[in-house]
């Protein structure tokens, strides 16, 4: 299969600041996720595709067609900001009925595309509202809207999740798994693994700037899982907790936080930590308050493997 | 999309449409012009306590059309115009940078140029709009009595064109500025009320180098009243020629405000 986006030695400095270096990939058909910490190239990633930013070095092409100054590919394809903005005076209805008009449709089928659009992110009751008025989970699925209500083959859809509720990530993932099906190139950046997870298993590691791994969510998983974990609790009686745990081959270390009643738990397997905690928490009548893993996010992993 | 001359001209022109009303009935609602609604209607204001005094003063046969004539020169001319361009103009391009909306029409299938020419258009008519309602009712409140004389229909139609060419100069060049400097408006600022208030009045050719030289140029050659000095012209350009060089700039910094926003690369901050 042809790919449908590749990049040759791909390259952005902002000045002296390295936005993404040496970038050579290819996409093909299906999700792809692009999974980096804040601020490791993943934005920048996706305005080189689309066109919005000028390659250092390097180039972009989006079937066979350089993405730079290219205004007829926006036809095919979709791009859905990071950023939380819109035109605030306009209805729902009027942003995205606007954007269709720019993307040259015809009355009758602004109309229509514009309904379709806002029906599958379920904005249909709120189209009159100023877009002021919406919360964040309304303004992220009204910016999926505008992205999709032309009908492209290729969405790029930059941290689509991030302020939505958990039914409404649910329904999104489903919506960007029906695209797959039907045969588009979807690509969704993230910070967060498992929303990644359960949209693919194709993954590319961005970090820094570069691309760190690419391939299965099996590799990705393997590289996390070695990853030791912090976990931090507070109970009703930490010392007996941090007794019980100590002794055990999958306890890396313990220790007493400043804060009262916490104690964090390092641990080079998670799932065992897990699945064994619920026991011993009974066994010793312990109550929990809180459970976290300060360390439980990708910057945290990433610093890890590159330490390793 | 076809790709004929004339296929690329209609898809080129199509775009600017679809842009300029988009941004038509965007500026309509925004708050930005509500503002500056209010402050065009400030003449009118002004215009209703002059008449209200009139009637009660020594100088009744003071004609509306003479206090008309200086409102234009004084406020509309000198003043009102140039704030309106000035924050519609550098805001074509500087509004969508700030409010990073620029993703949403830059990923979209029309050429950069029909963004800043459709945006410019919208924003155009809509200062005219605001400066020929608020010109219009002025008319009428100091002419009330005179309203059957035909003759001042024509001073006044003169006043909207020449405001309207002079808006439409302003603007193309504050376009410019809006999509070349950061910081627009400061520049701006000191364009408006520093280079154009002063270089006006240099002798020779100096003053050909400002805009409302050739504004000037088309309103009536003899000042009157207070508010002369405002209108004193060393050496008018005739008005076939005021008309052409007004054109003239228009097009050109639109041509280049074009251009920058072509090829420009816009990164919007975090």
């Amino acid at each position: 299969m042809n790919p449908v986006i590749q990049t040759d030695k791909l390259s952005k400095w902002y000045g002296n600041v390295l936005g993404l270096s040496d970038v050579s990939i290819k996409i093909e058909t299906g999700i792809t996720g692009l999974l980096g910490p804040n601020g490791a190239g993943k934005s920048t990633f996706m305005k080189l595709m689309t066109g919005q930013l000028k390659p250092s070095i390097g180039k972009v092409l989006i079937q066979g067609e350089r993405a730079r100054n290219n205004y007829t590919l926006f036809s095919r394809m979709g791009y859905c900001p990071e950023y939380d903005v819109f035109y605030d005076e306009l209805t729902g209805w009027q942003f995205i009925t606007g954007m269709l008009k720019l993307n040259h449709f015809s009355s009758p089928d602004v109309e229509k595309n514009a309904r379709k659009a806002m029906e599958i992110v379920e904005l249909m009751q709120d189209k009159d509202r100023v877009i002021r008025s919406y919360s964040r989970g309304m303004r992220q699925r009204l910016k999926f809207a505008q992205a999709i209500a032309h009908e492209p083959e290729i969405l790029l859809l930059d941290e689509p999740l991030n302020g939505l509720d958990p039914l409404g990530r649910r329904k999104l993932i489903q919506l960007i798994k029906t695209y797959r099906d039907e045969g588009k190139l979807i690509i969704v950046s993230s910070h967060v693994l498992p929303e990644i997870e359960v949209l693919t298993n194709k993954i590319v590691l961005i970090h820094q700037g570069k691309i760190f791994a690419q391939g299965d969510i099996h590799y990705i998983r393997d590289l996390i899982e070695n990853h030791p974990h912090m976990i931090s609790i507070i109970c009703s009686n930490r010392r007996k907790l941090a007794s019980k745990f100590i002794k055990e081959e999958y306890v890396l270390k313990v220790e007493f936080g400043k804060v009262k009643n916490r104690v964090t738990i390092e641990t080079n397997d998670r799932d065992k930590f897990f699945s064994s905690l619920p026991s011993v928490l009974r066994k010793n009548d312990i109550e929990v308050e809180e459970i976290t893993s300060p360390d439980d996010n990708l910057q945290a992993v990433f610093d890890y493997i590159i330490g390793k | 999309m076809e790709h004929t001359e004339t296929g690329r001209l209609k898809f080129y022109l199509t775009s600017i449409k679809q842009v300029f009303s988009f941004f038509f009935s965007l500026g309509k609602r925004a708050r930005k012009t509500k503002a500056f609604y209010l402050l065009s209607f400030l003449p009118v204001l002004i215009s209703f306590v002059i008449k209200f005094a009139l009637i009660f003063s020594e100088h009744r046969d003071i004609q509306g059309i003479y206090i008309f004539t200086n409102i234009i020169m004084a406020f509309y001319l000198q003043f009102l115009i140039l704030v309106l361009a000035l924050f519609f103009g550098t805001s074509v391009c500087s509004e969508e940078l700030e409010g990073k909306n620029l993703t949403y029409l830059v990923t979209r299938p029309i050429p950069k140029m029909s963004i800043i020419l459709g945006k410019y258009a919208a924003y155009t008519l809509l200062t005219i709009f605001m400066t020929v309602i608020g010109v219009v009712i002025s008319f009428v409140i100091l002419n009330l009595s005179d309203l059957l004389d035909f003759s001042l229909y024509e001073i006044l139609l003169k006043d909207i064109a020449v405001l309207s060419l002079g808006l439409m100069c302003y603007m193309a060049f504050f376009t410019f500025f809006g999509t070349f400097l950061k910081k627009s408006i400061m520049f701006g600022l000191i364009f408006s009320f520093g280079w154009e208030n002063i270089i006006q009045y240099f002798p020779g050719s100096t003053q050909k180098f400002a805009i409302a030289h050739y504004l000037k140029s088309l309103l009536p050659a003899s000042p009157s009243g207070r508010f002369a000095f405002l209108i004193f012209r060393l050496e008018p350009t005739s008005p076939v020629i005021s008309v052409f060089m007004l054109f003239l700039i228009t097009v050109v910094f639109l041509a280049l405000a074009c251009l920058l926003f072509s090829y420009k690369e816009y990164i919007l901050d975090d």
